[in-house]
């Protein structure tokens, strides 16, 4: 439903009324094809929001070429017609599917639901109203977003880095980092929004590959790139790429008399004061809840933080204030993509967790006809063109193709259609199949990627085996592509329709393959995302084995005291750990390793042991890996030798349990990333910052007159943790910046531990005479994510943490199908980071143990056993390890025989066995050698 | 109120990479979304960028 | 008569395949010689398909993935 709102809302958890507003659209979802006609006749131009204000948009329009739906709306505040009624109607004239309604009309509607999930987003701060920064002044002056567009291929500029001022070639950029965030003074936002780094350091190194010599700087406080692989890509563009980075904050920009240069005056690192021109200075503006947002919250009833961010507890991250309503993204903090999906997954699971019973009560299934079987039919095709309104009648002589089809073998019938998609046109379609008795169909019309699912399904409406349709592409790729020159676009088009024909003929009927689902999972490590994700799952009605490799559940959390916004880790993991022993759909294995492991989606069989041999075979459908991590232990700063030097754990548990040399210690000082972000592990440990900044707060709460230092590289205290930063910072805790050039030093004299580092202030060595050392270590990765890798053939990275399928996209699952990765064990994260995680990956295996089987598509690989003597080479090809090779028993003359299997829930088709096999020892249907073969002999025919 | 009164249907609000996921998790799950989306297009934010962060993919 | 090439283009479904339905939509210009070939993964194509094409007469072939 787009163009709407929520209104209203009332009930409760399992049955709320909501009422939706959906304002007009002037466009008719159903008739609308996207042809673009109107737009391109609309007389009227407005700066399009897609394109962050840096391009023009016409007042119908799509909000940006791949849009879904793919749907034109009229802005009726620009509209010409909506202000002079009678006038234009231009869009309506042009229209070739009469879809214009300038009449429609706002609807209300009541929809009851079991829960909400509110996915808001957020919006880009805007750095007009503080006028320190001259943007909406000087035109050189653009945000983040406005430069990602002038990036993009899709963008005003194509990608060309002009100047908005006066189109000159743009040579030296700068980058201005936290406008909006970490800043009270001219915005009021006092958190930080956590992924401006990531996106100036990306545009700054995008924009060096598209203009050679480029010139970019970094003005920053902090480079805080916390999430995996991040840490790498600042050390690539600063080494590899050249992006220069600046510590410092620059408060003002100013033009350079009419040149449209940009003058920066700031204080550089040896403290002097320093003038220096841009052609380009880009905002990296934070993220902020907005009114409309802040109203929906309202309206809802959901609490929100003082950075108007909703509420949640750590425990429970995606959860609001109000039951049976849920929150995902950057409603709840900001947050970059992979977060965001993975919030996504967990909002779902926890929806699932609530409404378990009501589960498939209103999910349906279609039914068609019983199917026709065609083997022993001789060819009967039927070829329907597609005119698409003048999409492609315009262009293509759509009725010389037509005949020129009836002449092609097989064919037994040829028509046009004005939109071959159309409801009515579907329907006719399938009266046709029926009473022409056709037994293969060509639809010569657009994309198969768009409208091949929706003629499958016309096909099996009319009782045909939905793989016997090909489509020919002569629209986006013929039509659009060719519109100056209709004659050869004619002349494609009957090659397309004729290799399309070609192909057909040589299709056989497929069935999709059913996959049996074991409706049960298996969690690995009974850490906090362990028993998460297990009680999740178990809630959601599925049994669970959990598989603890020491004789306790909790992991890590028993060595730890508070989240960052203050919850006891220790309650929670007590709560949760009794939640989870008192569920009689979790079975917990506790002392017992994963030992081996077969099987693929749906149906894995696991055997694990204890250390003295004893063994049990658990068979299950889906599997979440949450073996954790732990902490580093340091080989630098005197740590083993100076009694006085201690790990963040180690002095956790002295101050709690109040031992007189930590009670006693007038001066302790914090060495942040040991072990972290350099040699083998370039990677941050993402929880260190936080937390040596909380113990810095107890310390100095317990008593003021202590001094306590934390020696940082940069103080990443990302979201809202930044109030902690500044709430130390209140009280006194000292913040020292160092480089790894000038590590600090740890020595003893007289007894007497001594810390050195250089101090950027004063600019000159710093001694401080400290009582106790705390090192703020490295999370590591658990060492038997080396033998699960083995075991389930599941990747890990360059730091032993396991890889997921996508950084992005598929943040909790793995390449594997049906297995899935949660907390530590993934990278280092903080607790409620790992719950959102062990939430998503629950809501990710619930997909699969809600059915009883899944469904595959029928293209997959096929050993022909005609012709495969099991030479195995495409074994080594196969991305998916979907082929195995079989022996068999002897043959008559004694010659032991071999041949390949494909494992078909495994397959996904791609051919790569085909291409490779040197005897056409196996074929992916519906893409057969014989097929492409056919294609290739029609395309060159004539 | 009896678990078996429970709706089986879910509202999520707001159509970007983060309320997209919750929709196809639940609806392959076996509910019934409804997706409501302000604007005339789903895909938010991540709709706009041109490459991501750190692999510098394609962000369409 | 100019020379008019004939030209096979194997694209995978996953993205160049893609990639040229997005070039339609953008109603980017291109002559017409080229006949593109959906497969579902560039791998997939045999290099008897490549020799085939030139065999039957196309002056290129390209492989798209």
């Amino acid at each position: 439903m787009t163009l709407s709102e929520l209104a209203g809302i009332s009930g409760d958890v399992g049955d709320f009324q909501v009422t939706v507003k959906e304002h007009p659209r002037y466009v008719d979802m159903d008739k609308c094809i996207a042809c673009g006609e109107c737009a391109a006749k609309c007389p009227k131009k407005v700066d399009s929001e897609y394109d962050a204000a840096t391009g023009k948009r016409k007042a119908i329009y799509v909000k940006y070429a791949q849009a879904v739906p793919l749907k034109y709306q009229i802005d009726a505040d620009n509209c010409i017609r909506f202000k002079k009624a009678g006038a234009c109607g231009f869009c309506e004239k042009v229209c070739p599917a009469g879809a214009i309604n300038f009449d429609d009309t706002e609807k209300i509607h009541q929809i009851n639901v079991g829960a909400v999930i509110l996915s808001p987003g957020f919006e880009s701060f805007d750095p007009s109203a503080a006028g320190v920064w001259g943007y909406g002044r000087y035109p050189n002056v653009v945000t983040a977003m406005q430069f990602e567009r002038y990036l993009s291929a899709s963008g005003p500029t194509e990608g060309h880095l002009v100047r908005p001022s006066d189109g000159k070639e743009i040579t030296k950029v700068a980058f201005l980092q936290c406008v909006g965030s970490r800043d009270e003074n001219k915005c009021g936002n006092a958190y930080c929004s956590s992924v401006c780094c990531m996106y100036a350091i990306k545009e700054a190194v995008m924009a060096k590959d598209h203009v050679p010599g480029l010139r970019t700087s970094i003005f920053m406080m902090d480079m805080r790139t916390h999430g995996k692989d991040f840490d790498r890509y600042y050390q690539r563009a600063k080494d590899e790429s050249g992006v220069r980075f600046v510590r410092c904050r620059v408060h003002g920009v100013e033009p350079e008399g009419e040149s449209g240069d940009l003058r920066l005056h700031y204080i550089n690192e040896e403290g002097r004061q320093v003038e220096e021109y841009f052609d380009l200075v880009v905002l990296s503006v934070g993220l902020q809840i907005p009114d409309h947002i802040k109203a929906l919250a309202d309206l809802t009833g959901v609490r929100l933080t003082n950075d108007r961010f909703a509420a949640t507890s750590d425990f429970s991250p995606v959860s609001t204030s109000k039951k049976g309503i849920f929150t995902c993204g950057a409603f709840a903090g900001p947050k970059d993509i992979p977060q965001s999906v993975m919030e996504g997954s967990a909002a779902a699971a926890a929806v699932a967790d609530v409404l378990a019973p009501a589960r498939g009560q209103l999910s349906q299934e279609k039914t068609f006809p019983q199917e026709r079987d065609v083997v022993n039919e001789e060819e009967k095709i039927g070829v329907f063109v597609c005119h698409c309104g003048s999409n492609i009648a315009g262009v293509v002589d759509v009725e010389a193709v037509a005949d020129y089809a009836q002449t092609l073998p097989g064919v037994v019938h040829t028509e046009r259609n004005l939109f071959s998609c159309s409801q009515d046109t579907q329907e006719q379609m399938v009266q046709t199949i029926k009473s022409k008795g056709l037994n293969r169909v060509v639809v010569a019309a657009c994309t198969p990627r768009t409208h091949e699912p929706l003629f499958r399904e016309t096909l099996k409406a009319a009782g045909l085996n939905e793989y016997l349709v090909e489509m020919a592409n002569i629209r986006n790729q013929n039509s659009w592509v060719h519109s100056a020159d209709p004659k050869s676009a004619t002349a494609k088009a009957k090659d397309l329709v004729r290799m399309a024909v070609a192909k057909v003929a040589r299709q056989i009927s497929l069935q999709p393959i059913s996959v049996p689902i074991i409706q049960k999972g298996l969690v690995i490590g009974g850490g906090i995302a362990g028993m998460a994700a297990a009680l999740n799952m178990a809630e959601q009605g599925f049994e669970v084995h959990l598989v603890e490799k020491t004789e306790s559940l909790g992991g890590n959390a028993v060595y730890l005291g508070h989240t960052w916004s203050g919850e006891s880790i220790q309650d929670r993991a007590k709560k949760l750990i009794d939640q989870v022993q008192k569920n009689e759909r979790i079975i917990i294995h506790k002392g017992f390793e994963v030992r081996q492991a077969e099987g693929f989606v749906g149906n894995f069989s696991t055997t694990i042991a204890t250390r003295d041999g004893l063994t049990k075979t658990i068979e299950h459908g889906v599997g979440v890996v949450a073996t954790g991590g732990r902490a580093l232990r340091p080989k630098e700063y005197g740590y083993g030798r100076i009694p006085n030097v201690l790990t963040a754990l180690e002095f956790d548990r002295l101050f709690k349990l109040k031992e007189q040399h930590a009670v006693k210690a007038k001066t302790v000082v914090f060495i942040q990333c040991v072990g972290s972000r350099e040699g083998d592990r370039m990677y941050c440990s993402k929880v260190c910052c936080t937390h040596s900044v909380q113990s810095a707060i107890d310390l100095k709460q317990e008593d003021a007159s202590r001094m306590v230092y934390i020696l940082y590289r940069d103080m990443r205290t990302y979201g809202q943790r930044e109030t902690l930063y500044k709430k130390a910072r209140e009280l006194g805790v000292i913040f020292i910046n160092y480089e790894t050039h000038g590590k600090p030093t740890v020595e003893v004299e007289h007894k007497q531990v001594n810390v050195g580092v250089w101090d950027h202030v004063l600019h000159r060595p710093l001694r401080i005479k400290a009582d106790m050392v705390v090192l703020a270590t490295a999370i590591v990765a658990n060492p038997d994510a080396e033998k699960l890798n083995k075991i389930y053939k599941v990747s890990i990275d360059g730091d032993g943490f396991f890889q997921e399928a996508h950084a992005k996209l598929r943040p909790v699952d793995f390449a594997t199908d049906g297995l899935f990765v949660a907390g530590l064990a993934h990278y280092p994260k903080p607790v409620e980071e790992s719950v959102a995680q062990a939430l998503a990956a629950s809501g990710r295996a619930a997909t699969l143990l809600s059915r009883s089987a899944v469904s595959l598509d029928a293209v997959k690989a096929e050993p022909d056993l005609r012709y495969c003597d099991g030479c195995a080479l495409c074994i080594d090809v196969c991305p998916y390890h979907a082929i195995e090779l079989v022996e068999v028993e002897a043959d008559e003359a004694g010659q032991p025989h071999r041949y390949i299997k494909v494992n078909k829930a495994q397959c996904k088709g791609c051919g790569l066995c085909q291409g490779t096999c040197p005897k056409r020892g196996v074929v992916v249907q519906g893409f057969t050698m014989e097929q492409i073969s056919s294609q290739i002999e029609a395309a060159l025919a004539i | 109120m009896l678990d078996t009164q429970k709706v089986g249907s879910v509202m999520i609000v707001g159509g970007g990479i983060t309320g997209m996921q919750a929709a196809l998790d639940l609806a392959d799950s076996g509910y019934y979304v409804y997706l409501v989306e302000r604007s005339g297009a789903i895909g938010g934010a991540m709709a706009q960028l041109d490459k991501t962060f750190p692999t510098n993919d394609c962000s369409m | 008569m100019s020379f008019e090439p004939k030209i096979i283009a194997f694209c995978c479904n996953w993205c160049s395949y893609a990639a040229a339905d997005l070039a339609g939509t953008a109603r980017m210009q291109y002559p017409a010689n080229v006949r593109i070939i959906r497969v579902m993964c560039s791998g997939m194509v045999h290099p008897e398909f490549i020799t085939k094409a030139l065999g039957q007469g196309a002056d290129g072939v390209m492989v798209l993935g």
